[in-house]
């Protein structure tokens, strides 16, 4: 993850939650640093920095060493939750809010409890590292859903009063819009197409889950929607403050899961999962949505082909950037989603624009080509298409992807004024 | 054929004295007409016509006494399956819902039984053990069936009737056993070249020592202390073991072959091919394949001190 | 008198073979040859070599007793699992790790490369399984991971792969044939 600095320190977290590790957010002091702080995601309450002032919002949340009393004996000490995403700042109340990878392994049935603290969102004060609340959206995450999206802080209305909000699309397909000084969920609502849930009780703040979809050892539990890589994975949305909309660059998927007993071995994936990853309903695989947050509704969609694996940029010229995996740098209207320009780029785009005035006065807008990554390792990294469970599944539903781009690495810069 | 001592015994012995008292009943009833056509041999001719001394035709009495026959075989059957359909729920419901059970996951392996205990409120204090099973007498325990390679069958004959564990389903099975006492439990389907070594010791205790117990299996395994154990436990640690076997309290967390944590507090070593005890201990570890040929844990090859290293640590788990 | 012409293996069992062939029963000895072909892909040497052989050596005699029996190769393919092989090389078409049903070695795909890869390690995450693994089950993993390119016999494969299968998913009907058939995975593909 890229370090993010924030109220004098420089925040980073770790990766691998495939590969049993034990997932912790980092404080180095901006000065000298030194480490200031480090807080874990499972383990005891001193380890995850649990403390007074500590108040989350939901039951469920609350109880001494939830991150050892929610899973089996020994196994929070490789259950994952990692760090790898994005944290937002809120300088107001010295508050950073980031999101806890997917409880380790992907075998469900390995890891019985809600396997605190995956799969959710904290709050903590940036000084001392100390939570000040926790949100879980998946509680014992069954399809690897990991939490690590963008949140995005904002100050709305809902149901008519103005609200300090945080917003964030989920892997699971909700988009959350919690109450950032709470971590209450004034609503969650799905922004693709999801067949394993049946929606968020907002009552006792839990995900429900449709007992049929539950992967289970030895046996294929087909068309779960979403797929491993949710909804919408890492690639983070943009927020017009000009149309008020979040346009969310997310993927079309469903899957096949079978889980298999991963046996934990250092050095090793921790996994014990094979997937099998396809097109959604509607064949199209990735989407572009601007969605409303006061309204509660999308205002249009873009449908792509390939699955949409970059970030979005909107600009105060009502454009909204973002790129395909076949090699298309695209700028839609901000208010209907019409397409208003386009380039063609060398490789595909997974990677998120960004806008800049140069020396020169002149606007700029970047972005990095080269497909790769989990939805494009089949190009990348030359894997066989001939094995459904490649790449966890993803080379499946993207097994056109070697006819349409090729691997590459430039950075291609545009001018606004030509 | 016997449900055992367990939960079912009652339901299950009335039901098996209905299906007696019917079936010797059929059976009396053939008897009795075979009995009476040896007897009466020549009456009636195979066409049914009378014969030349022109006695009466015994078509319709015959006619009816095939309808009858037929009416009471199929009033026997329905009337059997219902009563073993009522059984089955009667089993099922046995159990008082506010009645605590323990509930346990048995994954039956090629050739070991890998055992847990879940408490599926504060699944922090499961337990995971293998070839063991220990029950408080009294209490009905929920053993949840699995399997996680071949079809087994899971048979404790003095507690219960058998019950398949097929890969990829998931079967169960209610003991309710009401004497205390020390029980085999044997795979009953054949599993591969070792599923006569596939046995599972079974004790059924008092709930104050299975607390006992539940408390000792809780609790992860002690420190090396002396340095022939640290010389094996750097070997189990850096070594093969920890490919395949969990220590809890230790970095070895694997789930390919049984959890070792409290190894010597077990009756008897792979699944009851040999005694608990240093000399199986010894053998085992330097042979597997010799033990029990086919089986899943390799041949390491370690050399003498090794082995004793090795043994010395093991001899720790308790 | 002519004999049908089968694997070596068949004939290498005198005290079985000569009665049928004998008799000059052609279908006799064709089913004595079959069975007896099975015996030797089944054949299980269950303690392996011990630990302090080398593997350095090109051609390594072991070669034969690991490649083309079906008992070492579907202990390799129970260990592929055991030991995460999946998790990076999938079913052979590869993620975070190359795949292993293509033609393209980067180690070398001979038998002993492959167990020198596994057990040793190499650059840029393969990781060293050596100490984790006995050197006999490297080998069988090796057996395992050259039947993934077709590079085994088609009759010491098991008949039922443990990779999920391949059937057309529900939301896929109304797509059409946007995206190309699946397949089933590897080997098979590759021999017809």
């Amino acid at each position: 993850m890229a370090p993010l600095v924030a109220g004098g320190k420089v925040l980073v977290g770790n990766a691998g939650g495939e590969f049993g590790v034990r997932g912790w957010l980092a404080a180095l002091d901006a000065g000298s640093g030194r480490l200031a702080w480090k807080a874990y995601n499972t383990g005891p309450d001193k380890d995850v920095l649990i403390g007074q002032a500590f108040r989350p919002f939901y039951p469920m949340d609350r109880g001494k060493d939830l991150g050892i009393h929610s899973w089996p004996p020994e196994q929070w000490k490789i259950g994952g939750g990692t760090v790898w995403g994005w944290i937002s700042f809120d300088p107001a109340s010295n508050t950073i809010f980031y999101g806890t990878g997917n409880p380790g392994p992907w075998n469900h049935e390995q890891r019985p409890g809600d396997n605190k603290w995956t799969a959710g969102v904290f709050a903590r004060n940036v000084s001392t590292g100390e939570a000040k609340w926790f949100y879980q959206t998946s509680p014992h995450d069954l399809y690897d859903h990991d939490d690590i999206n963008e949140q995005i802080l904002l100050d709305m209305p809902v149901a008519g009063r103005m609200r300090l909000v945080l917003i964030r699309p989920g892997r699971n397909g909700y988009l959350y819009v919690l109450d950032r000084q709470t971590g209450q969920v004034l609503s969650a609502d799905p922004f693709g197409y999801i067949n394993s849930s049946r929606g968020v009780n907002l009552r006792s703040g839990r995900l429900i889950p449709v007992k049929e979809k539950e992967p289970q050892a030895g046996r294929v539990v087909r068309n779960i929607c979403p797929t491993a890589s949710g909804a919408k994975d890492w690639n983070p949305s943009a927020f017009s403050p000009r149309t008020g909309l979040i346009y969310i660059p997310h993927i079309n998927l469903c899957m096949d899961l079978g889980v298999l007993e991963a046996n934990y071995v250092v050095g090793t994936p921790y996994l014990g999962a094979e997937s099998k990853v396809y097109a959604g309903p509607g064949g199209y695989r990735g989407v572009l949505t601007a969605w409303d947050p006061v309204a509660r509704k999308p205002a249009w969609e873009v449908h792509e082909d390939l699955p949409l694996w970059s970030g979005a940029l909107a600009t105060a010229g009502d454009l909204v950037f973002y790129g395909t995996m076949d090699g298309w740098f695209k700028a839609v209207d901000a208010r209907s989603g019409k397409l208003r320009w386009r380039a063609k780029v060398d490789s595909g785009i997974i990677s998120q624009p960004v806008a800049y005035r140069g020396a020169d006065g002149r606007e700029y807008v970047a972005v990095i080509s080269g497909v790769g990554g989990w939805a494009g390792a089949l190009v990348s990294a030359q894997l066989d298409p001939r094995d459904n469970s490649a790449a966890l599944g993803f080379v499946n539903a993207v097994r056109d992807l070697p006819n349409k781009t090729k691997s590459g690495g430039r950075l291609f810069v545009f001018a606004l004024d030509g | 054929m016997s449900g055992g001592d367990g939960l079912d015994g009652a339901l299950f012995n009335r039901l098996f004295a209905l299906f007696l008292i019917v079936s010797l009943t059929m059976l009396a009833l053939v008897l009795a007409f075979l009995a009476a056509a040896w007897f009466r041999r020549g009456g009636v001719r195979q066409d049914g016509v009378a014969d030349e001394n022109g006695r009466a035709s015994r078509e319709p009495l015959l006619r009816a006494l095939l309808i009858g026959w037929t009416a009471l075989i199929a009033i026997g059957l329905i009337g059997l399956t219902f009563a073993s359909f009522l059984t089955d729920r009667g089993m099922a419901d046995a159990i008082p819902p506010d009645r605590r059970t323990i509930n346990i996951i048995v994954t039956a392996k090629q050739f070991w039984w890998d055992v847990n205990y879940a408490f599926d409120n504060e699944p922090s204090k499961n337990i995971r053990t293998a070839n063991e099973l220990h029950l408080p007498v009294g209490v009905p325990a929920r053993v949840t069936l699995k399997s996680s390679d071949v079809i087994h069958s899971f048979w404790i004959p003095n507690l219960a009737g058998k019950q398949d564990l097929i890969p990829g389903r998931v079967n169960d099975l209610v003991l309710l056993p009401n004497r205390t006492g020390v029980f085999r439990g044997q795979c009953a389907e054949f599993c591969g070249i070792q599923h006569a070594h596939m046995a599972l010791d079974v004790t059924v205790e008092s709930r104050a020592q299975f607390a006992n117990w539940l408390a000792a299996q809780g609790k992860p395994a002690p420190a090396p202390a002396s340095p022939l154990q640290k010389a094996g436990y750097l070997y189990v640690m850096n070594r093969e073991c920890s490919g395949c076997h969990a220590i809890a309290g230790t970095a070895a967390n694997a789930t390919v072959g049984p959890d070792l944590t409290h190894l010597m507090s077990r009756r008897s070593l792979a699944a009851g091919t040999l005694p608990m005890g240093r000399a199986g201990l010894y053998a085992w570890v330097a042979d597997p394949q010799g033990v029990k040929p086919g089986n899943n844990m390799p041949y390491v090859g370690l050399d003498a001190n090794e082995l004793h290293a090795v043994t010395a640590y093991l001899e720790t788990l308790k | 008198m002519r004999l049908p012409k089968g694997r070596t293996g068949c004939l290498s069992h005198p005290p079985l073979s000569p009665p049928c062939i004998q008799g000059g029963r052609l279908a006799c000895a064709l089913f004595l040859c079959l069975g007896l072909t099975a015996c030797d892909r089944e054949q299980r040497s269950l303690n392996g070599q011990p630990k302090a052989e080398t593997i350095a050596l090109a051609n390594d005699p072991r070669d034969l007793s690991y490649q083309e029996n079906s008992y070492q190769l579907s202990q390799g393919q129970r260990l592929y699992k055991w030991m995460n092989c999946s998790g990076c090389h999938a079913n052979g078409g590869g993620g975070m790790g190359p795949p292993l049903m293509d033609d393209e070695w980067r180690y070398g795909g001979r038998m002993e490369d492959i167990v020198r890869t596994i057990l040793h390690g190499r650059p840029n995450g393969m990781p060293r399984f050596e100490g984790k693994i006995t050197e006999q089950e490297a080998w069988q993993i090796a057996s395992y991971v050259r039947s993934l390119s077709a590079q085994q016999g088609q009759d010491v494969l098991s008949a039922r792969p443990d990779s999920m299968s391949a059937s057309e998913p529900p939301t896929l009907a109304e797509r059409g044939k946007v995206l190309p058939e699946n397949n089933l995975t590897g080997p098979k593909d590759e021999q017809n």
